[in-house]
């Protein structure tokens, strides 16, 4: 017999469905079920309600999903960077242990890689510890120490199945915020830059700090719209079988203005590169995709603010 | 012909003493993470999509949440409850960044038009045969919930126990529940509604 107030209330009913009953009471709501068809109907309906629900979730969102090969490749490559990049970072964070900030530390530092005989690294180490203090004025040609191109590995199909959108990719807010840091570029002046591939990901250059620098917006004759011809010209000759990609990746890593020179055979930029729709004095920086500013969250993530161009695609979309 | 792998830093590479505290290989966490990737992206893309944010945004908050798994591990931070965790980074940038596009996008329109949009996606050929109606019924209703509501549902779909659904969107056990009770009821309603004719 099952008198209307004892019956299993909506709630203890959900929580029997799904499993969250509390001990004492999982057996007394069985043994009403058992014994009641009025709340086992219920029950059926609950469960009726759930799986429409389910199916108007899954069949409004599902469609959207895009391939996760893209993403999932994108990923990997991030995770390789962190990984390389948190034990970079970890090392000056464990010496600043011992010497609290101040330029005595980078001495420090300096005098013990000296002992250890790497002085690649103590460039590389001086350039970034001493960012805070003194910027380095980035130019057309990218810090060779900081910034000497990194590839990742691609077949020439890859490099010329690229979809546009690849090529317009997008540098996350993090990375680009490491890239400035490194460049000693103060927070309040990264409106005036530009995060650039050194080797471009048309080209096979990989998302990574040492093949990023920031490039000035407001240069009159190497800019990146010239950069861009360039880039684009290479990629041409390398998918027709003109140029070998390990070549352009090398040459435009060594000196890109000397690359333009030796592919465009000439010595100033070529007026079609040099124009562009580009307006270094645009307020709205976003319009051109230079570097917005990133926010932190609270899990301490930088999150990347939207931008009004489509930036890339990933794949399957 | 595939080019192998070149980093023209490799001169700059040299072993990087690390200290006693980090004991794992990093390669090991990249690998579980990459597997969390394969076995959440999808549940996490829905219900960052859920927030009416577009896919490419659903899927660079997505990369972000693993990307800050990954730092997570290798801190040797608590391995419990990574769904949890998971869906809680990515409810928190899925707001920050609708948020930021609500921003940006102000003065050029309406985002809750966007997101009507999406929620009104033409019933594929399936669900038109089968209770076509219902759906479209239940969407309109969904779409009326409290956006908390909204949220408890999608977590719940994605397979989230209580607790883990408490902890992602920062509230009690009970409100859960409750809240979860009152949107079945509603949606069930709906459906009744529909079924004889109200
Ligand atoms: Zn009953």
């Amino acid at each position: 017999m099952a008198d209307e107030e004892l019956h299993v209330s909506d709630q203890d009913l959900l929580h029997a469905a799904d499993g969250e009953l509390p001990g004492g009471r999982t057996r007394r709501v069985r043994a009403h079920l058992a014994a009641c068809w009025f709340c086992r109907t219920r029950l059926a309906e609950l469960e009726a309600t759930i799986a429409d629900f389910v199916r108007v979730h899954r069949s409004t969102l599902d469609p959207q999903l895009p391939c996760a090969a893209g993403p999932r490749a994108l990923l990997k490559s991030r995770l390789a960077h962190a990984a390389t990049q948190s034990g970079v970072a970890r090392w000056p964070k464990f010496l600043q242990f011992f010497f609290p900030r101040g330029s005595v530390a980078y001495v420090a530092v300096a005098l013990l890689f000296l002992t250890m005989g790497s002085l690649p690294i103590i460039q590389h180490f001086a350039l970034l510890s001493s960012s805070p203090l003194h910027p380095i004025e980035s130019a057309a040609v990218p810090n060779r120490t900081l910034t000497p191109g990194a590839t990742r590995p691609v077949s020439i199909n890859d490099v010329c199945s690229i979809a546009h959108e690849e090529v317009v990719r997008e540098v996350p807010a993090a990375l680009r915020q490491q890239v400035l840091h490194e460049y000693g570029i103060a927070y309040a002046r990264a409106q005036d830059y530009e995060i650039d591939f050194l080797i471009a990901p048309r080209l096979g250059g990989a998302e990574d700090i040492h093949n990023l620098w920031p490039e000035p917006y407001t240069l009159p004759t190497w800019n990146a719209h010239v950069k861009d011809a360039l880039e684009e010209h290479l990629h041409q000759m390398v998918c027709q079988g003109s140029l070998d990609l390990r070549a352009a990746q090398r040459d435009i890593s060594t000196d890109w203005i000397a690359a333009y020179k030796k592919y465009f055979h000439t010595e100033r930029p070529l007026a079609t590169s040099a124009a562009g729709e580009f307006d270094p004095a645009d307020p709205a920086p976003e319009n051109h995709g230079v570097i917005s500013r990133a926010r932190i969250d609270t899990a301490g993530q930088f999150v990347r603010p939207r931008r009004q161009i489509a930036s890339y695609a990933l794949a399957g979309t | 012909m595939l080019i192998p792998p070149r980093n023209f830093a490799a001169e700059l590479s040299f072993p990087i003493p690390t200290p006693a505290a980090v004991s794992e290989k990093p390669c090991e966490i990249e690998c579980e993470v990459i597997s969390l990737f394969d076995q959440f992206r999808h549940p996490l893309l829905r219900y960052v999509l859920s927030f009416g944010l577009s896919v490419h945004d659903a899927e660079e908050v997505a990369q972000e949440v693993f990307l800050a798994l990954f730092r997570h591990l290798q801190r040797g931070k608590s391995r419990r409850n990574l769904r949890g965790w998971i869906f809680r980074v990515a409810h928190n940038l899925a707001l920050k960044q609708r948020a930021a596009n609500k921003k940006l996008h102000a003065a050029l329109d309406d985002d809750a038009t966007v997101v009507q949009a999406k929620l009104d996606a033409t019933p594929n050929p399936e669900e038109q045969m089968t209770s076509g109606q219902t759906l479209q019924r239940l969407r309109t209703v969904l779409r009326a919930l409290p956006e908390q509501d909204r949220c408890c549902l999608a977590l719940r779909a994605e397979g989230l126990r209580y607790r883990e659904i408490a902890a992602t969107l920062g509230i009690s056990l009970g409100s859960v529940s409750f809240s979860l009770t009152r949107s079945l009821a509603r949606l069930g309603s709906a459906e009744k509604g529909l079924r004889y004719g109200r």
